[in-house]
């Protein structure tokens, strides 16, 4: 069955993660996406993973995972006529979503105020590192230099490590976080539309989507003049990773019942009923002494048999998976979270699937990543009835 | 208070009976958005941000918790206590008159009160109903229990985040799961509305916590099918940029640094993608002649001399400041920018001139500054009309103005204990 954004047109530009995961989002509900790519493909195309480690642009992992569910087209933007092609296509569209540098758009003459005019019920989402305006909106900035403004860099590291840099998480998730905005704020211009009659354009900040999301480590300073680092110990414990026979689980005891629990899954050491370990502040005043203490009795289970029997018991520990460790999960495979495709050039995987299930209205994989240009001829000439010769002058 | 509503989302309302971060985080957008957001809160059951700090000043008074206020600004707190049948049916009255009701309980909590979707549905047919459990409503392992900061190994961040030298698993510095559930479940709350709205028809979502993070790891789920191995830890570098990480910078003054500081701890990111990105960095360097060198001219010889570049630029950055060094790479192409501390966030020029900041007043804790709304939207402007909440602000407004409760009613159900 058709999904519940099957009534809109989504227009994709710009480069590796932040658009092209918004309009995944809203792809995989359905909505009919054209992603535009300049003739040398995204970006995502050179970021792998390969099969064998050989760089292939069709076979790059992050590009097959980002951009299934959509029509690929090329267009080389920097033509004229490439760009009026562009507004062509936005004057059929219902959103138009970029992470094209803010000078980009405009230079191209691909800004709002010309967007606008040719589609004024167009919804245009622009996704920056700084946002469109400001003193730093001119800077660049890759995911590392996003966390780093956003304050979740700093934040990121050891407790008791002064002299390690801040760290980076794994992939663009700076990029993510971005997209999903993106896709969550074309929505609600969409549902605005409904009511004013037009679209509008929408400046998503990566810095501020990184900022907004920094747990309680943010208001340190205005509530209480202090400031948090990535090395500081932590208040309560045990929230440690500690190494069983063959891995690695994250325990973690945040009220006093999970701590009891767990003391008795361990079957009541003695040392447990120590005063220095009678609360959790308690425990973390003390740590260096319970720390070798808990390492001992960890190391004598697997990480599966302590993650099940403190999970039974309820207190929340966590497994540290691998990827294999997920794609083995009998839970996930329960729920059908991983789906097969095929494409022709890549090959078949399991793809990581739905973030969510909804109940009238599934999520679907309908179509692999394109290959590059693949729709070229489908949407330039179907939609905008190009000719092949004039396909050919702004796709190349 | 007389509300200004405003937003794409104006007219919409949500019965919010989420808690701690993950749920919260989505009904915080859908209150930047113009949505009203009523959290029904109960004094048996107090909201963990209000118990965790800090508080202001370090006075421990759950109205006065930073946590909670950053993330339920501009929402509406009622306070029922939901375990009690004079409760549920009271919050029932209050989904007859909401559009969405958001909740993140473990599975089969909120089906014990009496308000699973099946129930709710009776009271509003077309209601949309999200839960955000940390492993979904279905599955082997649906009935386990997941807090926020173990969501981050339990998707895999752990083995693929982490100094290229340590071999253990890592954190995140944050519960990076909770924001990301909370994102994508309003996302999907707006799909439904969508819906809704071309339809008529209302559903019911059921979001596992744990699959919404794995959905940021979608890549490195296809590594390991293609090569039988998982990507490894990359520290701060990455495959297609090299220079790219934080280097080390030039000690601060003492004194200049607030308490908790240190003085060593100075550092900028810096990425470089292209080769113009590196010749641009060497000039700022005043190092041209390296743009041009064999073991540096391109990505592939800059990634097989790694180490010995970042030995090389950060010869330069440990001389530089970090905020002037990121200005001229800045002026010169180089994507560059220093992590940015709570308090440097605090007091960001940028963010600023953006209007980010929110700075209203709250009856506990006064004007505190606040991080705002990540996005500008152009016909429908998004603001935050209030600060958070104190625990039942909204009682009056919402069993007597909303809801029609009389007088009397209020007060029976007030001497019962099932409202404060």
């Amino acid at each position: 069955m058709a999904g519940p954004l099957s009534n809109l047109r989504v227009i994709e530009c710009g480069n590796l993660v932040s658009a092209a995961y918004a309009a995944k989002l809203m792809a995989d509900m359905g909505a009919e996406v054209i992603k535009v790519e300049e003739p040398t493909g995204d970006l995502s195309r050179l970021w792998g993973p390969f099969p064998g480690d050989e760089p292939h642009p069709e076979k790059s992992g992050l590009y097959l995972y980002l951009n299934c569910n959509k029509k690929g087209i090329t267009l080389d933007l920097l033509k004229p006529k490439a760009q009026e092609v562009l507004r062509r296509l936005a004057a059929q569209a219902d959103v138009l979503i970029h992470n094209y540098h803010p000078r980009q758009m405009a230079q191209r003459g691909l800004d709002y105020a010309v967007l606008s005019q040719v589609n004024p019920r167009l919804v245009m989402v622009s996704i920056s590192p700084f946002g469109q305006n400001g003193p730093h909106s001119g800077y660049k900035g890759y995911d590392i230099n996003v966390m780093a403004a956003g304050g979740w860099a700093w934040i990121n590291g050891w407790p008791g490590h002064p002299n390690e840099p801040p760290l980076k998480a794994y992939g663009y998730q700076t990029e993510y976080q971005a997209g999903v905005t993106a896709a969550l704020t074309a929505m609600a211009a969409l549902w605005a539309r409904l009511r004013i009659g037009k679209g509008q354009h929408v400046d998503v900040s990566g810095q501020e989507v990184v900022a907004s999301m920094l747990e309680m480590t943010y208001t340190y300073w205005p509530y209480m003049g202090m400031v948090a680092v990535r090395w500081g110990e932590r208040p309560i414990h045990p929230v440690d990773f500690f190494e069983c026979r063959d891995g690695w689980i994250f325990v973690l005891c945040v009220e006093e019942h999970q701590w009891q629990n767990f003391v008795e899954l361990l079957g009541n050491p003695e040392w447990a009923r120590w005063d220095v370990f009678a609360n959790r502040l308690l425990r973390a005043q003390n740590y260096d002494v319970l720390r070798p203490l808990l390492a001992e009795e960890v190391r004598k289970w697997t990480v599966e048999e302590l993650y099940r029997a403190a999970s039974e018991r309820r207190i929340p520990f966590a497994p540290a998976s691998t990827m294999g460790d997920l794609l083995r999960s009998e839970h996930l495979r329960a729920r059908g979270f991983f789906v097969t495709i095929s494409h022709p050039v890549a090959g078949t995987y399991e793809y990581a699937g739905a973030p969510y299930k909804f109940s009238a209205t599934p999520w679907e994989l309908r179509s692999p990543a394109p290959t590059l240009g693949q729709h070229n001829r489908e949407v330039l000439g179907g939609y905008l009835g190009l000719s092949d010769e004039e396909i050919d002058s702004v796709t190349k | 208070m007389q509300e200004v509503r405003k937003g794409p989302l104006a007219g919409i309302r949500v019965c919010d009976f989420s808690w701690v971060w993950a749920g919260p985080y989505c009904t915080l957008q859908l209150a930047h958005l113009g949505a009203e957001v009523i959290r029904i809160e109960s004094t048996k059951r107090i909201c963990v941000t209000r118990l965790l700090p800090p508080w202001a000043e370090d006075r421990r008074d759950p109205n006065a918790a930073g946590y909670f206020n950053q993330y339920n600004q501009g929402k509406r707190s009622i306070l029922i206590d939901l375990s009690r049948p004079e409760g549920a049916q009271l919050a029932k009255r209050l989904v007859a008159v909401s559009d969405v009701v958001v909740e993140n309980f473990a599975k089969g909590v909120i089906e014990r009160w009496g308000l699973g979707y099946e129930e709710l549905k009776k009271v509003k047919p077309d209601i949309i109903m999200i839960s955000m459990s940390g492993y979904g409503q279905s599955g082997p392992q649906s009935h386990y229990i997941s807090y926020g900061p173990a969501q981050v190994p339990m998707a895999g961040f752990s083995t693929l985040t982490g100094y290229r030298h340590w071999d253990r698993p890592m954190h995140l510095g944050l519960s990076y799961g909770d924001p990301n559930a909370g994102l994508h479940a309003a996302f999907a709350i707006l799909v439904a509305l969508w819906h809704r709205h071309h339809t008529g028809e209302g559903q019911y979502i059921d979001m596992s916590q744990w699959e919404s993070t794995i959905a940021l790891l979608g890549d490195a789920i296809l590594a390991q099918q293609m090569n039988g191995r998982q990507p490894p830890r990359l520290g701060n570098r990455d495959p297609m940029m090299a220079p790219h990480g934080f280097f080390r910078c030039r000690p601060a003054e003492p004194g200049t640094l607030p308490e908790g500081m240190l003085l060593e701890d100075r550092w900028i990111s810096i990425a470089c993608r292209t080769d113009e990105e590196w010749a641009a960095l060497c000039q700022v360097m005043g190092r041209p002649e390296l743009a041009q060198d064999p073991r540096f001219a391109t990505l592939e010889a800059r990634k097989a001399n790694e180490d010995e570049l970042e030995r090389i630029v950060e010869e330069w950055t440990i001389q530089q400041d970090p905020f002037e060094a990121t200005k001229k790479l800045q002026e010169a192409g180089v994507a560059a920018f220093p992590p940015l501390c709570n308090k440097e966030l605090a007091e960001d020029p940028h963010l600023a001139a953006r209007g980010y900041y929110v700075e209203k007043e709250h009856p506990v804790v006064g004007v505190r500054r606040h991080l705002g709304i990540p996005w500008r939207m152009s016909e429908t402007p998004c603001e935050v009309w209030r600060a958070a909440p104190v625990m039942g602000q909204d009682n009056e407004y919402v069993f007597r103005t909303l809801l029609g409760l009389s007088q009397e009613e209020v007060n029976r159900l007030r001497e019962m204990r099932v409202i404060a």
